[in-house]
């Protein structure tokens, strides 16, 4: 059997992933009230979507990314003031647009790749009568499958858009970059799926495994979060490319030459002629060829690794874990809300998915306040820097709100059939985000306490916005709860309901936000106030008895 | 039509369930109830409407039509508190799989209130007689689907209900859970007007256990009451329940054919 069939072969546990990513039915979701024929169409369409949400997202940074190459390094005051060359500009530009490529594209991996292990879809062709090469193939193409529409774009936008502002060469030269960057993200997406089944999945309760597990997971997503932690560190990174550029020491230039997606990011420069055209020695062309040739040739090594590896994930036998200690027989049970609390964090301790959305807001502030410590000129300076960590920190942290109600699908089935109020899960999945803000708040202030002039204004700022955080919370797990009881659960999870969680989501950052667009024009009380009248409002909404 | 007033001391009563998925009707006008201290088994093929019946009684599925009491409590109005009162083991054991079996009955107990002091100790006393000691740490999705059984089960007795509801209980279960388990549900349902209701297609359990059966065909309950009532509406003194069963759903017909048809092929 050739490629033909193995394409064929794969049509089908495809479509299980599909369906299980939007029903989870193996994971104890019930079948929505629909009729049984139309759920296959819709778990179809519903991904076809996300992957074109993903899709789009992409192809717009990808825009961006060529705008901003258009205008060049006079496109904002604040880009001017690094004084960057047109060519360095350009190759910290697309740097930025390539770590960001990856690092979506592995996000997106991340979220469907439990689902995929978990699906069953592949092991169901080992038992049939197919020959090695073909079930390898098909493996390969279901894998590929659940990436085809993103990874798809960022090899067409990335080269358009980079020949379209820097002309037809620096855009042939832009190609190598892009295939890397989709051969990387699928790399890690593959190798951070097969950790997470060996350690963390098969992980031991008790006896401090969970902090141990956190630190696995911890280690696993920091690169995972290079897309904002590129963002957050982005002034950094111009300042050091700028000093680079003006003659600074040698070495820090031979080490972005050297540093992925670095290489690849300058060969557009290298291309183009003019104010953008790179000039550089001899000795400096030979290491930039060699680098990049290098990266170009571990993607190509990574991309036939990947495929003669993805049927192996999906044949991995069942976690085992290691013997342990004794049992416990002690139970120490917690009041409902705190129940589900625990029981979230638990699920995301051993559920990489999860644990990402956790951690990319807490990450993020982590960044931010690093990059402040670091590098902000002045007082005033740490402290908006700081202001601005702990808005990230909220608006990330109320996104991906309906993302937690998700983790409520699994067992979803069982979870119904217990006296569980609706009031006590949206309060415990509210406490879940609140905490991530709080934390995240915390870490800032801890962080950049030696630079920020004001303390107690800093904090104010982060109490005056809480009260929304929590209203934005309740609105979105309201929203959600409504929408389970009349429609079935809809957010299986991010990959395939990402329309869902988009509709959901925007309401709950328009709340978020409003408190932090007062704070411009009326200060803390404006803020506060705002902030506290959403709460009155959203939390009898959301929290009034009803039926459960 | 007058409302029949609820009565506190029947454990389950269903009138008059109607359950529909889509076009299909899972469940056709079904009513029964059951008495306390009693085990009522619900005997059914393949796509009979017993799990749609029991996922109506725990609350699982919205039923088009009828109305579902537990201790007088109705479902739809009072289902908190009905839930209260009720030990469910679902039909496939799905349950939280990145937590452990220790950390799912914690969960469980909280959901419950249960004290910390009762829960720990019927949780030793379960994971002890169903030898679950040295998987109680393990994550539940590395465990065995007769292990993650035995953890449903236990759950479903953690906070010692006054119903039982188990849909194929005995799935994937070893022979010596098997045993404790069928022993444990007679001596609960003979304590303190407890009632017990389980689905099974397994003839030779619910003529071992069941103090009454009732036969679910195709939505609709065709026959319901002892072993020895069942025999006598299938007119047929000496029948096992298998031979009642099949009689009295008709699915009888054609069998020796089909048989023949096998032996041929």
């Amino acid at each position: 059997m050739g490629w033909r069939d193995a394409w064929r072969l794969s049509r089908a546990p495809f479509t299980e992933v599909s369906f299980q990513a939007i029903y989870a039915f193996r994971q104890g979701n019930l079948a929505p009230p629909d009729p049984a024929r139309t759920l296959v169409p819709r778990a179809r369409r519903r991904t076809a979507q996300s992957k074109a949400l993903v899709g789009f997202v992409l192809g717009l940074i990808a825009l961006g990314g060529g705008v901003l190459l258009r205008a060049g390094p006079g496109a904002s005051s604040t880009l001017a003031a690094y004084a960057l060359p047109p060519a360095e500009y350009d190759a910290g530009v697309l740097t930025g647009l390539l770590s960001i490529d990856v690092a979506l594209l592995w996000w997106t991996g991340l979220q469907v790749l439990p689902t995929f292990l978990a699906s069953g879809a592949l092991p169901v062709l080992e038992t049939l009568p197919i020959d090695e090469t073909t079930l390898r193939r098909t493996a390969s193409i279901v894998y590929l499958r659940l990436f085809d529409v993103p990874a798809v774009v960022v090899l067409v936008t990335t080269p358009l858009f980079v020949g379209l502002a820097l002309g037809p060469f620096a855009g042939v030269a832009a190609v190598p970059g892009a295939v890397t960057a989709v051969a990387f993200a699928l790399a890690l997406s593959f190798v951070t799926g097969r950790f997470f089944v060996r350690k963390i999945q098969g992980s031991r309760g008790g006896g401090g495994r969970t902090v141990v597990r956190w630190a696995h997971l911890l280690l696993w997503l920091v690169p995972a979060v290079a897309v904002l932690g590129f963002v957050s560190a982005g002034p950094v990174f111009f300042t050091v490319l700028s000093r680079a550029a003006s003659g600074g020491p040698p070495a820090i230039l031979e080490v972005f030459e050297a540093a992925y997606p670095f290489p690849l990011a300058m060969l557009p420069s290298l291309a183009s002629s003019g104010a953008h055209g790179l000039s550089l020695d001899a000795g400096e062309r030979a290491e930039l060829a060699v680098t990049s040739a290098g990266y170009f040739a571990l993607a190509v090594y990574a991309s036939r690794w990947l495929l003669g590896s993805v049927r192996s994930v999906a044949r991995l036998p069942t976690a085992v874990s290691e013997p342990g200690p004794p049992p416990r027989y002690e139970l120490r049970p917690q009041t409902p809300s705190l129940a589900i609390l625990t029981k979230d964090l638990r699920t995301a301790s051993r559920t990489p998915g999860y644990a990402f959305l956790i951690l990319l807001p807490i990450l993020d502030s982590v960044a931010i306040g690093l990059v402040t410590l670091a590098d902000a000129p002045s007082h005033a300076a740490a402290q908006s820097l700081g202001l601005a960590a702990v808005v990230a920190a909220a608006l990330l942290a109320t996104f991906f709100g309906p993302a937690f109600f998700s983790i409520e699908v699994l067992a979803y089935s069982y979870g119904r059939a217990l006296p569980l109020s609706n009031r006590s899960v949206i309060l415990g999945k509210a406490a879940l985000i609140v905490m991530i803000y709080l934390l995240a708040g915390l870490i800032v202030l801890g962080i950049t306490l030696v630079r920020v002039p004001a303390p107690w204004v800093f904090a104010g700022f982060v109490a005056a916005e809480l009260p929304a955080v929590v209203a934005a919370a309740l609105l979105q797990l309201g929203i959600l709860f409504r929408w389970a009881q009349a429609r079935g659960v809809p957010v299986p999870n991010l990959y395939a309901g990402a329309w869902s969680a988009l509709i959901v989501a925007l309401p709950g950052l328009a709340v978020a936000s409003a408190p932090l667009v007062v704070y411009g024009w009326l200060g803390f009380v404006g803020m506060a106030a705002v902030s506290l009248g959403e709460l009155a409002v959203c939390a009898p909404l959301t929290l009034r008895r009803r039926g459960p | 039509m007058a409302e029949r007033p609820a009565d506190a001391t029947v454990p389950l009563s269903i009138e008059d369930l109607t359950v529909d998925y889509g076009e299909r009707r899972a469940v056709d006008g079904l009513s029964l109830a059951l008495r306390p201290g009693e085990i009522y088994g619900l005997l059914g093929s393949n796509g009979a409407g017993k799990s749609s019946t029991i996922r109506s009684v725990v609350g699982l599925v919205r039923p088009r039509s009828g109305r579902v009491r537990v201790f007088g409590l109705d479902t739809s109005v009072d289902a908190l508190r009905a839930k209260e009162r009720i030990g469910y083991v679902p039909e496939t054991s799905l349950l939280y799989e990145a937590l452990t079996p220790r950390e799912f009955l914690e969960f469980i107990a909280g959901v419950r209130r249960l004290p910390a002091a009762a829960a720990s100790e019927r949780m030793r006393a379960y994971a002890l007689a169903f030898r679950l000691e040295s998987e109680l740490e393990e994550p539940i999705a590395t465990l065995s689907s007769g292990t993650r059984q035995k953890v449903l089960i236990i759950a479903a007795f953690l906070h010692a209900p006054h119903l039982l509801v188990l849909d194929e209980p005995l799935n994937a279960l070893d022979p010596r859970s098997v045993r404790i388990v069928k022993d444990l549900l007679v001596r609960y349902a003979a304590s303190d007007g407890r009632a017990v209701l389980f689905s099974t297609h397994t003839m030779a359990v619910a003529e071992e256990l069941c103090h009454r059966i009732g036969i679910l065909d195709r939505g609709v309950l065709r026959a319901e009451g002892t072993l020895d009532e069942l025999r006598g509406r299938a007119a047929h003194g000496d029948a096992t329940l298998e031979e009642v069963f099949l009689r009295l759903t008709q699915e009888d017909e054609g069998l020796p054919a089909a048989v023949a048809l096998l032996e041929g092929s």
